[in-house]
């Protein structure tokens, strides 16, 4: 059995000798080092980009400017709003202006320096609901109240059930500005062959890229080759389109000659952030500790540029209503543009921001009303057969097991020794619970060799990033085709290769491409057992295909001597699977996503109540993960969501002043380390006997800071509802509480 | 300048760019990497006569005469160094831009203290960020090597 085996990663020897092929270390004959010059204004018009000292500077072999750019160098999800490298404005701090060619770091630095830019300012806005207001700048004239999506989810008479409720809770919640932080950056290399054109690109969607390359550069797709190694990290910052264009416009420039970007740490804090989010819940409760409705009103922060966030503020939408059964609900979710760098995907996209408003509310209005929190969120949690909000009826959901078995393992566990701290120290637990839905509409497509000497070669476009997809897809494979594991191996991304695949990203790739692999794997198998089926002299009905071989009753031929006798140095077959829901857009009824991700956690914290410092005791993280292909891979996955997500908890907010972001380096801006983290930690994986292959990438990461946020409260009263929770904040909350 | 570098010497003309710069640019020695630029993340880890040093931080120049270790010098043929071992045996990492680092700081860790606490492996390592979050593997991958008890230093 290859599934449900630790296998260690295909690569691991490269990955602890250092030897994996990042694209920081490519080298190209004849390339070149590209570098970006970028706006200091967060909203100008541009009245000048004057390259013409640049272009003097020895080594300095091209810039591209606005000036270059035709009209349909403009891209964006779903509005096309962004350029290339901005046109005639400017919108925020840090937007490209023009790109430099040169043959050294120090010729480009030194032209970057020389381009002379002439801005007129306009008044800008930072902050979604300032930008929302009448009377604030305009950021695109085509929605001149800055509002680009507005999502609407209307389930039953929410104002009918407020009435029937016993208490009313509103509150509202808040998300700074955060960066995904990949240790590698965002790097992307271009070389045009006359009109083929060549990328190699650190992202998580190669296809994605190859097609807004065609649409912008108004050339086929199968010109367009893009290849994508192991990322050093990518944590949905890698999720869209981001350097790829610019760069391939610059190489365009270049006679040929290739261009490698690669982005420094203060500018991965200008590409892209999460979304800053400012969430409002009015939940209506009956005192039988029931719910009679809720209202949510989201205002996520895009940024200057709509991005992805006209696909992402949807599933926010869905994502913002909590694992519970309330009968009426309306949400809406609203995408406002501001003078800040575009938003995109972070690390439990949405989810992040909407379960810290959700799971710190059930906090809010148990204690209120007198209730347990474990016990409220148990007697409401959505079972298999509830219906939705949107309408739609669930199945194979698990949370009721996800919260228990989280609760049971911390609970269980003996208290802690002291720890060391400067007051007095004051324990509390805290619970939190999510409720994902992954990417609505998309597709896998799975390709594999098998050769005469039985290696089995799989051809992928999932993106490995750290995540182990390849491991676990070379399992996934090597057990449908009853191979060996270590006769496996994994080819792509490479568009000119593997076949097409939506995106990496969401937690889709073990369900999804597992599913594609699995549909290759049966053609593989059905093209074996007709091949065999003349040597066997037994019909093919009557045959099957497992441990490497074609079984008859009696008789069997293994894989490889059926290739060999018939004359075949390989076959190949592919497989494909592919989802599709939709949802009304007035309403936001219908189905909003082929499964659920769910996941919970349970906190134990220790607060000092002299310092405000806050010492993460035990964390317990569950996820229901279907199928586990890979223990110690899933084991990981929880882990790293927890200690991830203890960051925005904690620690991450990118500070700005004018736009400008302050804190662009990894010594203002803290990450988490080893320091950083539980002193116990423990993972909990919930299989399920259906045995569906789920994703699993996400699931522990939303619940941390609301379950951090209640036990902070258990331990001494105080309620934080602006993330990040600092012990600043802790302090000044005690401060306030002691003074009445 | 002459830089010496897992027990080879160099002829560099490093003007005034940084160690990593010229490990990775001009020696090819690439498995180190520049994560932050302001030795905070320890991706750009050497040894500099067996003390970690942040390989962005200090110029090529200033390490001139010293002995410098990267991830390279580490194994030169198919074997692994017991550090590296274990951590691929405990499944230390994820997307490994920061193995490197992690590594060469767990050897200096092991060299001054054989057998460390939790407590002295998650202070020694809390210039190392792995954002990935397998610190839990990590902290286990320290203890593991240490067990071992084999001398570390190469």
């Amino acid at each position: 059995m290859a599934i449900g085996r630790s296998v260690p990663m295909l690569d691991s020897v490269a990955r602890v000798k250092g030897e994996v092929d990042y694209l920081v270390n490519l080298r190209l004959l004849n390339m070149l080092v590209g570098k970006i010059v970028r706006s200091q204004s967060p909203h100008a018009k541009l009245l000048k980009v004057d390259t013409t000292s640049a272009l003097q500077v020895p080594g300095v072999v091209a810039i591209l400017t606005g000036a270059d750019l035709g009209a349909s160098a403009f891209y964006g999800a779903a509005i096309k709003d962004q350029g290339v490298v901005a046109v005639d404005r400017v919108r925020y701090v840090g937007e490209p202006i023009a790109a430099i060619a040169a043959e050294s770091l120090d010729a480009a630095e030194e032209a970057a320096l020389l381009i002379d830019v002439e801005y007129e300012e306009m008044s800008s806005v930072f902050d979604a609901r300032e930008a929302i207001q009448s009377g604030a700048p305009t950021l695109h004239e085509k929605y001149p109240n800055n509002v680009f999506i507005h999502s609407r989810l209307r389930h039953g008479d929410v104002e009918a059930a407020f009435a029937e409720a016993d208490e009313i809770f509103e509150d509202t919640f808040t998300s700074p500005l955060a960066q995904q932080s990949s240790l590698e950056p965002h790097v992307t290399a271009a070389r045009w062959d006359g009109e083929q054109l060549t990328v190699w690109a650190a992202t998580q969607a190669p296809y994605m890229v190859r097609r807004v390359l065609s649409e912008i550069f108004g050339i086929e797709q199968n010109k367009i080759r893009v290849i994508v190694p192991s990322l050093g990290g990518a944590y949905g910052g890698k999720g869209h389109i981001r350097i790829e264009p610019l760069a391939a416009a610059m190489a365009r420039k270049t006679n040929g000659r290739p261009v490698k970007f690669v982005l420094s740490r203060a500018e991965e804090f200008v590409t892209v952030t999460k979304h800053a989010a400012s969430i409002t819940l009015k939940t209506g409760v009956k005192r039988d500790g029931t719910f009679t409705a809720r209202q949510v009103t989201i205002y996520w922060n895009g940024g200057a540029y709509a991005d992805a966030s006209p696909l992402l503020i949807p599933q926010g939408m869905v994502r913002s209503v909590g694992p519970y059964r309330i009968p009426a609900v309306h949400v809406d979710s609203i995408g406002v543009y501001t003078n800040l760098p575009p938003a995109g995907a972070y690390r439990g996209a949405m989810s992040s921001q909407t379960t810290w408003a959700y799971e710190s509310q059930m906090d809010i209005i148990a204690r209120r009303m007198g209730w347990d929190p474990l016990e409220f969120r148990l007697g409401n949690l959505f079972v298999s057969g509830d219906q939705f909000a949107t309408g739609e009826t669930l199945h194979d959901v698990h949370f009721v097991e996800c919260l228990e078995e989280a609760a049971k393992a911390m609970n269980a566990s003996s208290p802690l020794a002291p720890i060391p701290k400067m007051g007095q120290g004051k324990r509390g637990r805290g619970y939190g619970v999510m409720m994902k839905s992954t990417v609505s509409t998309s597709k896998s497509q799975a390709r594999m060799k098998l050769d005469d000497d039985g290696t089995l070669t799989l051809f992928t476009s999932t993106v490995e990033m750290g995540q182990g997809a390849h491991t676990a897809m070379a399992q996934i494979a090597a057990e449908a085709l009853g191979t060996a594991f270590e006769m496996v191996r994994v080819v792509g991304p490479d568009t000119e290769i593997t076949p097409f695949d939506s995106t990496t990203s969401a937690s889709r790739s073990t369900n999804m491409m597992g599913n594609a692999v699995l549909a290759a794997s049966a053609a593989v198998k059905k093209k074996l057992i007709e091949l065999a089926a003349p040597l066997l002299e037994t019909p093919a009905e009557e045959l099957r295909a497992e441990n490497g071989k074609v079984l008859a009753n009696e008789a069997f031929i293994p894989y490889a001597e059926i290739l060999k006798r018939n004359g075949l140095n390989s076959l190949e077959e592919s497989g494909e699977y592919s989802t599709a829901s939709k949802l009304d857009p007035e309403t936001g009824q219908g189905i909003s996503t082929p499964h659920w991700h769910q996941g919970a956690g349970a906190v134990e914290v220790e607060v000092d109540t002299e310092t405000g410092k806050i010492t993460i005791l035990r964390y317990t993280a569950s996820s229901f993960a279907g199928r586990i292909v890979n223990p110690r891979m899933a084991q990981l996955q929880n882990d790293g969501n927890v200690i991830f997500g203890l960051g925005p908890t904690l620690m991450e907010e990118m500070m700005l002043d004018g736009g400008q972001v302050t804190n662009p380096n990894l010594a203002d801006y803290p990450i988490p380390s080893i320091r950083d983290i539980p002193v116990e930690l423990v993972s909990v994986c919930i299989e399920s006997e259906e045995g569906e292959l789920h994703g699993i990438g996400e699931m522990t990461l939303p619940p941390v800071a609301p379950a951090v946020a209640n036990a902070i409260e258990d331990a001494v009263g105080v309620r934080i509802k602006d993330l990040p929770i600092t012990a600043e904040k802790i302090l000044q909350a005690l401060k306030e509480k002691s003074q009445p | 300048m002459i830089l010496s570098v897992n027990g080879s010497r160099y002829e560099v003309q490093a003007g005034t760019r940084t160690l990593v710069e010229v490990l990775r640019d001009d020696l090819n020695l690439v498995g180190t990497k520049e994560g932050c630029g302001v030795g905070m993340c320890g991706a750009c880890t050497v040894l500099v006569d067996g003390k970690p040093l942040s390989g962005c931080l200090v110029l090529a120049e200033q390490v001139a005469g010293k002995e410098i270790l990267t991830i390279e010098g580490l194994s030169q043929d198919e074997s692994l160094h017991p550090v590296q071992q274990a951590f691929l045996e405990q499944g230390a990492f994820q997307c490994a831009y920061c193995t490197p680092g992690f590594v060469l700081t767990t050897i200096a860790l092991l060299n001054e203290k054989p057998s460390p606490s939790d407590e002295e492996i998650r202070e020694y390592l809390a210039g190392n960020l792995c954002r990935c979050g397998s610190y839990q593997n990590i902290l286990q991958a320290v203890k593991s090597a240490s067990a071992t008890g084999v001398k570390h230093h190469t």
